[in-house]
């Protein structure tokens, strides 16, 4: 099937529409995803109407949903669309088995956790990402996926074998290209990932990166996983207490707890959990962009974590 | 009401400073719609939004604030109208060319903080980076082709400007030459694939009877009717599945439309009118040979057995995406673009060749354009100094983007970040000494161009002859042995508000020279010729031919500034593991008939 084809019978499953959501759901309808549904129990409040364009400032007080769902259905009619403003926490186990892929934004780490263990229970591709003010993260578990590409053969055959972690070539086909009469190769790199609650647990950079790459590594990365510690959401955080959180995630990730500064604690402790608008459409346009590949063309996708800092702009990927 | 997460953001007192902020932002296509919506969420007190285009059908799947309603109607206000919604921000729209000076002169520029570039096209980039250099404002470039985008502050004097590093030319067609125009099989081409077979097989947007059209002016109506219905008909001629309607698909697109066409006069004045391809007919007989260009009854017969085939599989399909692997579609788009070609009176290719060349043509991506914007929006926070607890930074600290993962050049950056390199000291644009010369009309109409020409040799201390060239049109007004013009007076010679004057050294001399000067010709109220205050430095003369490959530490280069040297060492821009950066390739040429089409 042509990758349009699988884009359009696709069932994709949103959860919340916040500022990152509605950024979501704005590329995908746009790109043409077959079955869109969107679940989110909010009302409009005055901060919605900073980070979400399909809200209008007379709207404040009704449902999230209702409001936004006939200015998204209005940029391409053809996407079926539809609606549930129940509290997704609510849903039996069985709603998350319907859907061939599953974009959960602004939720809680316990929260994520569960979804997480209902999307591998059903064997459904699963996205978590979420925004802490100038920064933000996507953490993405597809289970085990293919991913075929192809590229110009050189001089050396590509070798079968692991290349990192959690990626391994396990199939590579030689293919002469017409049009450029020059000799291609398919290759299929299997990507292996893990739930995200093992991830928390076990999830770490030793190893895996060079001694500069550990110097130059954004404070963002800690501090997104101490932010993770709190599982509740982020009602609890002060500055003190992150500070502790994030020299604890230093000792797992294998970073050096003496690079963290201080004007990054005092930032991530401001903003924890906060949704500002170009930092949602980064989020946002990078999380949709990998969905459709992985629904469409299959090429490498996202393993399986990344952190933006918006200050440096610095977008790594991570495999935990 | 108060912006919470800005605030929390950035505090209370740069918060304030944002809403009182005047941006320019520049372009509202692809990225622009995305960076409108951006700055508008973020605050921004007065957003001016420029562009001269209309919609186009083209534009609805990527471009999310355009429906099928705004066709026909600029970009510019459309978008506006569009977030207006949600804004609390000043919208002013200009559906205008930012490169007018009569509209918009080098004093209308000054009222904004930071320029915003998202366009399309070189020659209004360069534009705005020039206008930025002269007025020291911020910059914002930034740009997508595919999957590869790019964005660069730059801060003049401190920072590369856009001019820096060579730029090829990408080549982009207006929506007219496709629609309306068509000079070269390419253009056909795009015709076939972006607009034609988009609109009868891909089209998301169709459109309900009793949709709010946005206006209620009659005639208005009736026109986005009119377009709305004849779309609409040819939709549902082929959503029929009736093989017999093909002729009547047929007839609308390489007939009656072509005859419209025609009837609008001042199209051919200077252009071969094209003939309608009237009384075909289809006999079946199929030419299966891909590398040899088909007469006109095969390309006739392939269109009709293509539509059958895709009219058939659209009942089970839904949509169809063009593909060039995919041989329904490919040759749909061959057969549609060699008809028209032939109606336009331009060569035909063979079936291989169009599929070389369609599937050589960039789409526009829109969660590239949106991750673009994203970080456009969010990168001028910090060059306009408005975080909170960031100390300001230095230039030169400030860092570009440009996409890595998604430009396949690295598997564990999803963006390069370079910090900003210093100027190019070898820069056409940057490198040059410049400033703002304000004359009275009376002025103008008066004074003769060796009057200017002395003054300048005075103040800039030129100790010899000078040459004078016109920039924006590349005239040369006056060099050793080109005197004719210096009697006229500067109306004469069409120096007026907007002109950008250069004016070089043309001493022979080994030793040194004084370095160009270019000064940009505003209009105002003081007689008499107030030449602005600038150090124009002594250079050595272009002597020796430039080794581009060999500018080496120690061998000084033709135009190199020998006083008032900096020894800052130049940051080395560090890429994982690719030299042709996707900025590069976001701007690339026609070579293999990359065409970037928004
Ligand atoms: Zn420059």
């Amino acid at each position: 099937m042509a990758a349009q084809a699988r884009m359009r019978s696709a069932k994709v499953l949103l959860i919340n529409l916040g500022g990152l959501g509605t950024e979501i759901a704005k590329n995908l309808v746009l790109s043409g995803v077959g079955f869109l549904s969107l679940v989110d129990n909010h009302d409009v409040s005055e901060g919605d109407l900073s980070t979400q364009f399909f809200l209008s400032k007379d709207e404040i007080g009704t449902k999230r949903l209702d409001s936004a769902i006939s200015r998204i259905q209005d940029m391409n009619p053809r996407v079926t669309l539809t609606v549930d403003t129940e509290d997704f926490r609510q849903k039996p186990d069985s709603f998350y088995g319907q859907f061939d892929l599953i974009i959960a934004t602004d939720v809680s780490t316990e929260e994520a956790i569960r979804v997480n263990q209902l999307t591998r229970k059903f064997n459904v591709p699963f996205f978590l990402c979420g925004l802490n003010g100038l920064s933000g993260f996507i953490f993405v578990d597809l289970i085990r996926f293919d991913a075929t590409d192809e590229k110009l053969k050189s001089s050396v055959k590509t070798p079968l074998g692991a290349l990192s972690q959690n990626r391994e070539v396990v199939e590579v086909t030689e293919y002469l290209n017409e049009e450029q009469s020059e000799v291609y190769e398919r290759i299929v790199t299997r990507n292996a990932y893990k739930p995200f609650e093992q991830v928390l647990k076990e999830g770490t950079l030793k190893g895996k990166l060079t001694k500069r790459q550990v110097k130059r590594l954004t404070n963002a990365v800690p501090l997104t996983f101490a932010l993770f510690s709190y599982r509740d959401g982020y009602a609890a955080v002060t500055r003190h207490d992150l500070e502790q959180r994030a020299t604890d995630a230093c000792v797992q990730l294998g970073l050096p707890s003496e690079n963290l500064k201080q004007e990054y604690v005092e930032q991530f402790s401001q903003q924890a959990g906060l949704e500002f608008a170009p930092v949602s459409a980064v989020i946002g346009g990078t999380v949709a962009q990998d969905v459709i590949n992985i629904l469409g063309k299959k090429q490498s996708p996202l393993n399986n974590f990344i952190v933006l800092d918006g200050i440096s702009l610095d977008m790594h990927i991570f495999e935990l | 009401m108060a912006n919470a997460s800005a605030v929390r953001l950035l505090g209370q007192e740069n918060y304030e400073r944002l809403r009182s902020s005047r941006v320019l932002l520049v372009g509202a296509g692809g990225i622009g719609c995305e960076l409108l919506k951006n700055l508008v969420l973020m605050g921004f007190g007065e957003i001016h939004i420029v562009d001269l285009d209309i919609i186009d059908l083209s534009n609805l799947n990527r471009q999310f604030l355009f429906r099928q309603r705004d066709i026909k109607q600029a970009k510019a206000t459309t978008a506006a109208r569009a977030i207006e919604h949600v804004s609390n921000s000043k919208l002013v729209a200009h559906q205008a060319n930012i490169m007018d000076v009569n509209q918009f002169p080098l004093a209308w520029f000054s009222q904004f903080s930071i320029f915003f570039n998202a366009l399309d096209n070189l020659e209004a980039r360069r534009y705005v980076n020039q206008m930025a250099q002269y007025l020291r404002k911020p910059l914002l470039e930034s740009g997508t082709a595919g999957f590869d985008g790019y964005i660069q502050p730059i801060i003049p004097g401190a920072t590369e400007c856009f001019d820096c590093t060579t730029k090829e030319t990408p080549k982009t067609f207006p929506v007219c030459t496709i629609r309306s125009t068509p000079s070269q099989p390419i253009h056909c081409i795009v015709w076939a694939k972006n607009f034609l077979f988009s609109q009868l097989f891909a089209s998301s947007g169709s459109m309900s009877a009793d949709e709010d059209l946005g206006t209620d002016n009659v005639e208005e109506i009736e026109r986005i009717r009119q377009e709305t219905n004849e779309l609409h008909e040819l939709q549902e001629l082929i959503r029929s599945g009736d093989k017999t309607r093909i002729r009547d698909v047929f007839e609308k697109v390489f007939v009656k439309d072509i005859e419209k066409l025609l009837a609008i006069e001042e199209l051919w004045k200077a252009r071969e009118k094209p003939t309608p391809l009237y009384n075909f007919k289809f006999d079946e007989k199929i030419n299966k040979n891909l590398n040899t260009v088909w007469t006109i009854q095969e390309q006739v017969n392939a269109f009709v057995l293509a539509t059958e085939k895709l009219m058939q599989r659209l009942s089970s399909e839904k949509q169809i995406e063009f593909d060039k692997d995919d041989p329904d579609t490919l040759l749909f788009v061959a057969a549609a673009a060699n008809i028209r070609a032939s109606v336009f009176k331009l060569p035909l290719k063979s079936v291989f060749d169009i599929k070389q060349i369609a599937g050589g043509i960039i789409p526009a991506i829109a969660t590239t354009n949106a991750i673009i914007a994203g970080l456009s929006s969010l990168a001028s926070l910090r060059v306009l100094n408005l975080l909170k607890n960031q100390p300001k930074a230095n230039p030169t600290e400030l860092n570009m983007a440009f996409t890595a993962k998604a430009s396949n050049m690295s598997n564990n950056r999803y963006l390069s970040n370079p910090q900003l390199g210093p100027p190019n000291p070898r820069c056409p644009v940057c490198s040059i000494a410049r400033g703002v010369l304000t004359l009275s009309q009376n002025d103008l109409d008066t004074m003769r161009l060796s009057e200017l020409v002395g003054a300048v040799q005075e103040k800039y201390s030129y100790s010899g002859e000078v040459s004078v060239l016109d920039k924006s049109t590349q005239r040369l007004l006056a060099d050793f042995d080109f005197e004719d013009l210096l009697n006229k007076t500067l109306a004469e010679v069409k120096v007026a508000r907007g002109t950008i004057l250069l004016i070089s050294d043309e001493q022979d001399s080994e030793e040194s020279i004084r370095a160009p000067v270019e000064l940009y010709i505003e209009q105002g109220e003081p007689e008499g010729i107030n030449l602005p205050d600038i150090e124009v430095p002594l250079i050595k003369p272009a002597v020796v031919e430039p080794d581009e490959t060999n500018s080496e530490e120690g061998v000084s280069m033709p135009g190199e500034i020998i006083l008032d040297e900096d020894d800052k060492n130049p940051k080395k821009r560090h890429l994982d593991d690719a030299s042709e950066t996707p900025a590069k390739k976001a701007l690339k040429t026609e070579e293999e008939h990359v065409v970037i089409l928004d």
